[in-house]
């Protein structure tokens, strides 16, 4: 990119001379020379003390406070943090940032996004070994969402919902067990392994009731509830639906009737 | 260092047209190529998709390596500014340089550890009662003629990766501070009329192309004449784009690219600037 700057450091070179392997430099300060501690500086004790477990390399346990009541056996178990480790976090997906990758092109809205579309922008990462379950759509910016979208997520608020089917959109909120996520995050390894595809699991006890409510759009609901659940939506939002519109004849013998 | 004029001769461009084959890059999508009955100059310029728009773009003369036609010069090439007017980040260029020639250098200097000097495995004197300091082996660092504790040990590589985007600023780099001191000549193809060495010294003398250069062209397999010209020149070397890199760039004085090598380099150039999976190529051991 031919900045200002970057047209007056070309001209320079166009008059200095030649670039060649001889007269090259590196930034100053880049370059160290890492010299073994000798002598004075890391020498006589070599950074390991005098005496004691720590010069003979006899070294206490980690944590070991000399025989007080460590840190880490201070405190009781508790409560707050029970069953941290079986809890699912999402990754926020905002309405705002899903428009500007949109209009970006870093986002095709005529595939459906789910799951591996995202990841493939580049702009997220999903850790399904850190228990994170996939993405939720947040409202940061959903006023002024204009794109129509086939989205998939794993999580969706009723707003987000409404802002989506508003612009004629279609949004589901899907379950991917762990393994699944794994294969979606990441296909083309997941295939070079070579094992069976496995199925995809059913989403767990606390789940299931999520998934299968219409008002979420859940992928296990009924799509007859669903479509129910999206005409009430616009309604109590106050957006009209495409398919929903009532068409006029256009034939004149079906008008003549209609009018008599 | 007297500064020379290293300004091609450019002779007046006559109508003289020939039918260019270019490349079908990925990015452009538009190119001109003028049919040789036409008597329009020749001016090869692609619209690149992603084209930033508000810099001046470079253009560059295109040659031909057949003295025997009227002019040397054929027509004009319109080149990519991201690629031949970045920013020449000499710091980058030095790294590479660096990584290059680091990466392939085998130390082969040896010095013997004391369980490998010969000898010194007894016990010299006894520990108590000789009056002399005690020891264990004759071979100890401490002694004259021992083993060297942390001295060269043999093969030892110094072998990295520069990360990824590094080496792409390092060939863009490259590329742009050869173009601003008019190292770069871009020629239609590497075809030659004689298969002759002392032909394309000759030639390479009368354009003022420095005493190396550096024939890159699309693919490994070039055409004859210019094979059996440089077979036995050293100063002249050819190369296949994807062979190209930072450290020969440098080491030839002139880089003599064809259209076809220009575009499929600006195409790969491109691409790798701003691609969407950049944050895989520089996590490590993750997949």
């Amino acid at each position: 990119m031919a900045s200002r700057g970057t047209e007056k450091a070309l001209s320079l070179l166009s008059r200095l001379p030649r670039i060649e392997l001889q007269n090259l430099k590196p930034n100053p300060g880049a370059k160290k020379n890492r010299t073994r501690g000798r002598g004075i500086h890391g020498g006589k004790t070599h950074g390991a003390g005098s005496k004691g477990s720590g010069q003979r390399q006899n070294f206490m346990r980690l944590g070991y406070e000399t025989g007080n009541n460590p840190f880490y056996l201070r405190f009781p178990c508790q409560n707050y943090y029970k069953g941290h480790h079986l809890k699912v976090s999402y990754v926020p997906l905002c309405m705002g940032q899903l428009q500007k990758l949109i209009d970006t092109n870093r986002l095709r809205t005529d595939l459906p996004i789910d799951v591996t579309q995202l990841i493939n922008t580049g702009l997220f990462n999903i850790k399904p070994l850190e228990k994170e379950g996939g993405f939720m759509l947040q409202d940061d910016g959903m006023d002024h969402f204009r794109a129509t979208v086939n989205l998939e997520v794993q999580w969706a608020s009723e707003a987000t919902i409404a802002a989506v089917e508003r612009n004629g959109g279609v949004v589901t909120t899907a379950y991917y067990d762990p393994m699944a996520l794994e294969a979606a995050v990441n296909p083309i390894p997941f295939f070079k392994r070579g094992k069976a595809i496995p199925r995809r699991m059913l989403p767990p006890q606390h789940l299931i009731d999520y998934y299968t409510d219409p008002k979420n759009r859940g992928y296990l609901a009924d799509p007859k509830l669903v479509a129910n659940e999206r005409l009430k939506l616009a309604q109590k939002y106050g957006y009209p639906l495409a398919d929903s519109a009532i068409l006029k004849p256009t034939d004149a013998k079906l008008k003549e009737y209609y009018l008599a | 260092m007297s500064l020379t004029l290293r300004l091609a001769f450019y002779p007046r461009l006559h109508c003289v047209v020939r039918n260019v084959v270019t490349s079908c890059s990925k990015g452009a999508t538009d190119t001109v190529v003028v049919p040789k009955s036409s008597g329009a100059p020749l001016i090869i310029q692609d619209k690149w998709k992603d084209d930033k728009g508000a810099v001046e773009g470079r253009e560059a003369w295109v040659e031909t390596l057949d003295n025997s036609t009227n002019s040397t010069q054929l027509g004009l090439i319109h080149l990519n500014p991201r690629i031949f007017a970045s920013y020449p980040r000499l710091d980058i260029i030095h790294e590479n340089v660096v990584w290059q020639k680091k990466s392939r250098m085998v130390n082969y200097a040896h010095t013997k550890h004391r369980s490998e000097v010969r000898g010194g495995g007894k016990k010299p004197w006894p520990q108590k009662g000789s009056g002399r300091s005690r020891h264990g082996s004759i071979r100890s660092p401490l002694w004259k003629g021992g083993g060297i504790v942390h001295g060269p040990r043999a093969f030892t590589t110094q072998f990295y990766m520069l990360p990824y985007h590094k080496r792409v600023r390092g060939l863009i780099s490259t590329l742009s501070a050869k173009f601003a001191q008019d190292d770069i000549k871009i020629v239609e193809n590497l075809d030659m009329p004689s298969d002759e060495a002392g032909y394309l010294e000759q030639l390479c003398e009368d354009r003022y192309w420095g005493p190396s250069v550096l024939f890159v062209d699309e693919s490994d397999i070039m055409p004859r004449n210019i094979t059996l010209a440089t077979d036995t020149l050293g100063h002249m070397n050819l190369m296949p784009v994807y062979g190209l890199n930072v450290y020969s760039m440098l080491k030839h004085t002139t880089l003599v690219l064809t259209v076809g090598a220009t575009r499929l380099m600006e195409e790969k150039l491109l691409y790798n600037l701003d691609r969407p999976d950049g944050r895989s190529l520089v996590t490590r051991f993750r997949k």
